[in-house]
């Protein structure tokens, strides 16, 4: 095989992995950088996927839009406030479900799972049916975050576990206030704005962008 | 992008979201956007390299998604359905502004002008272990229209070239002559940008 | 993804950084200028160091870079009216040899992402939509209007001050938050542990809404504030200094000390506020006059 006949082979074969595409590349660090440099733009080039955000306006004018053509509904106008109407249903957990699937983009953006087995001492207060599990529903766990952390940044290790085992404090006292009184709508919110603290601080663990 | 049939963890919450915006819930359409806006906005910024146009394109395909959002059923995943929605989105746009989705060519060989130079005695450039976000990004900025949208579907979002073919309306064998050459013209691009750099130091 | 070229195992490999490590240099200033159009875009991701962002007349974006060594390069790209700055850091860079400094100046319309572990996050005059991010970064925003300003931070503090009009959402796990002179259709701050502290007039007709765990609140606020006003901590004191009108329909019990609820000043045109803690303190308070 020429070095001709090696570059028209990747269309078909981009890994170089054929019997004769290695024969080749073993007797050509020409072609065999070549290969290299291509493997590398491609594994690169998932950096690439949800690396920007948006402007905030973007969303403002979706909902905007929305709720012209009546796609939101009316009684379901968004409010930063509690409502005073509507009662409490199963269909209320989606909301802090929210939160939660929110980390999993952490998942998306992790450079790589930390290693398997690696304990850095819990922070979790609260017992397995809390947030932890409900974290690790997703993917991850709190174990997960401090691993990660300490592979990456661990000067930040000790704010990290004090602000999840804060958090997690959080998450539990706004459960403990959902489950005392299911209908009351700022305890709902309240279990939202936790879980929304906790999604962001395992974005922020894992987000590559940082240290 | 063909194997989400293996459901994930959060796609039973994300159902449940789902469900709520079928209903008109302001917070769940708004949850499901932020869970997935980082993606559709990097896929029609990397697709159109402009800002403005990336935003509006985000806009109009979670509008087309909320528009047709009762009719999904949860055969497939929904981030399947929304990204391939926003590709559609993006080019359908880079149509009407007569800008070429993929190159008319259809050969599968590789042109002269393609065939990368011998020189073996040029100081050694090789990309491995030092292409950062941004030199990548900048490159794919410059690359020609049609290898963009090819290398952007498949290495950036994970499409099998049966899905560009149909995607994009071309043949297989040409998604895959256009992705092997905007992979060689990035690779260009990156070596003479790191070429410029070693004469300025 | 089957049409990946290899598994990501073999790609961190691959990409791994095999740059030696070599004396640090002194430090190096650069200087960038982008032409650009109308309502740009620009985004910093600083690891260490400051960004501080100002306005200028005329459409371009002047970046001034100050890299504390050799082991830190400044990145940018400018593509679609969008400028991109990375610091980047090479092998053996730390937080002080990966240092850099921006001074940047941009038209006014600009919108920003500023991203930082633990320089100061500052800005000021703009009117484009500000997203600022940092781990233990001091965030300052001042003279914002018009702007939907989102900040998140783990425990650096955050001052907002004269934000007009904004939509403003702060989320803080542990860092203290000032809000001096903020109002907007939309002021919403979410603390774990730290404290919030407002001084103003909960204007533009506005939802309010401050919340922390176990961080106290405080809220300052002049006579001429209408407002909608409620309070409530779990476990923590709840005081107000201001005679507010009783609401005769609540959706909370309100119990002396641990909850009110009421109007200040002319319900007809006034915002709405909530306080919401479950540890902290709750105090609202007349601001005294000068």
């Amino acid at each position: 095989m020429t070095c001709v006949e090696l570059q028209e082979s990747l269309i078909e074969n981009d890994s170089g992995g054929t019997a004769a595409q290695r024969a080749h590349l073993r007797d050509c660090p020409h072609c065999a950088g070549l290969v290299a440099d291509l493997l590398v733009i491609a594994c690169a080039a998932g950096e690439l996927r949800a690396a920007h955000e948006p402007g905030p306006h973007v969303w403002n004018s979706i909902e905007t839009s929305l709720r012209r053509e009546g796609i939101i509904k009316p009684f379901a106008r968004r409010s930063l406030l509690p409502s005073l109407t509507g009662s409490w249903s199963w269909t209320g957990w989606a909301l802090p479900a929210a939160a939660v699937v929110l980390i999993t983009i952490g998942i998306l953006v992790r450079p790589h799972a930390p290693p398997p087995g690696v304990v850095t001492g819990g922070v979790t207060s609260q017992p397995a049916s809390d947030a932890a599990l409900e974290a690790s529903v997703a993917g991850l766990n709190d174990n997960d975050l401090l691993a990660e952390v300490a592979e990456q940044a661990p000067a930040l290790q000790a704010q990290y576990t004090e602000n999840l085992r804060n958090v997690n404090d959080y998450i539990r006292d706004a459960k403990y206030s959902l489950d005392a009184n299911p209908n009351d709508e700022d305890a709902h919110r309240a279990l939202m704005d936790a879980y929304q603290e906790k999604a962001m601080l395992f974005e922020m663990a894992l987000d590559r962008s940082l240290p | 992008m063909t194997d989400p049939q293996q459901k994930q963890p959060g796609d039973a919450l994300e159902a449940g979201l789902i469900e709520k915006a079928k209903q008109g819930d302001a917070q769940a359409f708004q949850a499901l956007y932020d869970k997935h806006k980082r993606r559709v906005y990097s896929l029609c910024l990397r697709m159109t390299s402009n800002t403005a146009e990336a935003e509006d394109l985000t806009q109009e395909a979670f509008l087309q998604l909320y528009r047709k959002i009762g009719t999904f059923r949860g055969e497939s995943a929904f981030s399947t359905w929304l990204h391939r929605l926003s590709v559609n989105v993006v080019l359908m746009h880079l149509r009407k502004k007569s800008l070429p989705v993929v190159s008319l060519e259809e050969t599968t060989q590789v042109g002269e002008e393609d065939t990368p130079k011998k020189d073996f005695g040029a100081e050694d450039l090789a990309l491995a272990g030092s292409i950062d976000r941004l030199q990548l990004q900048k490159a794919v900025d410059d690359l020609p229209p049609g290898y963009r949208t090819i290398f952007v579907l498949h290495d950036v979002e994970g499409y099998e070239h049966n899905e560009i073919a149909t995607i994009v309306g071309c043949s297989i064998g040409n998604s895959k002559s256009q992705l092997h050459k905007a992979r060689m013209k990035l690779r260009d691009l990156l070596r003479m940008k790191r070429s410029e750099k070693a004469q300025k130091s | 993804m089957g049409g990946r070229l290899i598994d990501v195992g073999v790609c961190s490999a691959v990409l791994a950084v095999t740059m030696t490590s070599g004396i640090a240099a002194a430090e190096t200033h650069k200087e960038l200028r982008f032409n650009v159009a109308p309502k740009a875009a620009l985004s910093v991701n600083n690891p260490y160091g400051s960004v501080s962002i100002k306005p200028t007349t005329g459409n371009v974006v002047v970046v001034n870079a100050v890299l504390s060594s050799d082991k830190v390069e400044v990145d940018n790209n400018f593509a679609g009216n969008r400028v991109d700055l990375q610091s980047h850091l090479l092998a053996g860079a730390d937080a002080q040899s990966g240092r850099v400094d921006y001074e940047i100046l941009v038209p006014p319309d600009t919108s920003l992402a500023l991203h930082s572990s633990s320089g100061t996050l500052r800005a000021e005059r703009i009117h484009g939509d500000v997203t600022l991010e940092g781990a233990a970064a001091m965030v300052e925003l001042r003279d914002i209007s018009g702007a939907h300003v989102h900040v998140k931070t783990l425990n650096g503090p955050v001052t907002l001050t004269n934000v007009q009009s904004g939509y403003v959402e702060v989320d803080s796990l542990s860092g203290n938050v000032t809000l001096n002179g903020v109002n907007g259709p939309v002021v919403q701050v979410i603390s774990t542990s730290g404290g919030i502290n407002y001084l103003g007039d909960f204007g533009d007709h506005g939802e309010y809404r401050l919340t922390s765990h176990s961080g106290n609140i405080e809220a300052i606020v002049p006579d001429s504030t209408s407002a909608d006003v409620s309070a409530r901590s779990v476990r923590g004191e709840v005081h107000d200094d201001i005679p507010l009108q009783p609401k005769q329909h609540t959706s909370f019990v309100v119990k002396e000390g641990s909850a009110f609820w009421g109007t200040m000043g002319r319900a007809a045109v006034s915002s709405t506020v909530v306080l919401r803690s479950f540890n902290g303190k709750i105090h609202l308070r007349k601001r005294s006059a000068k």
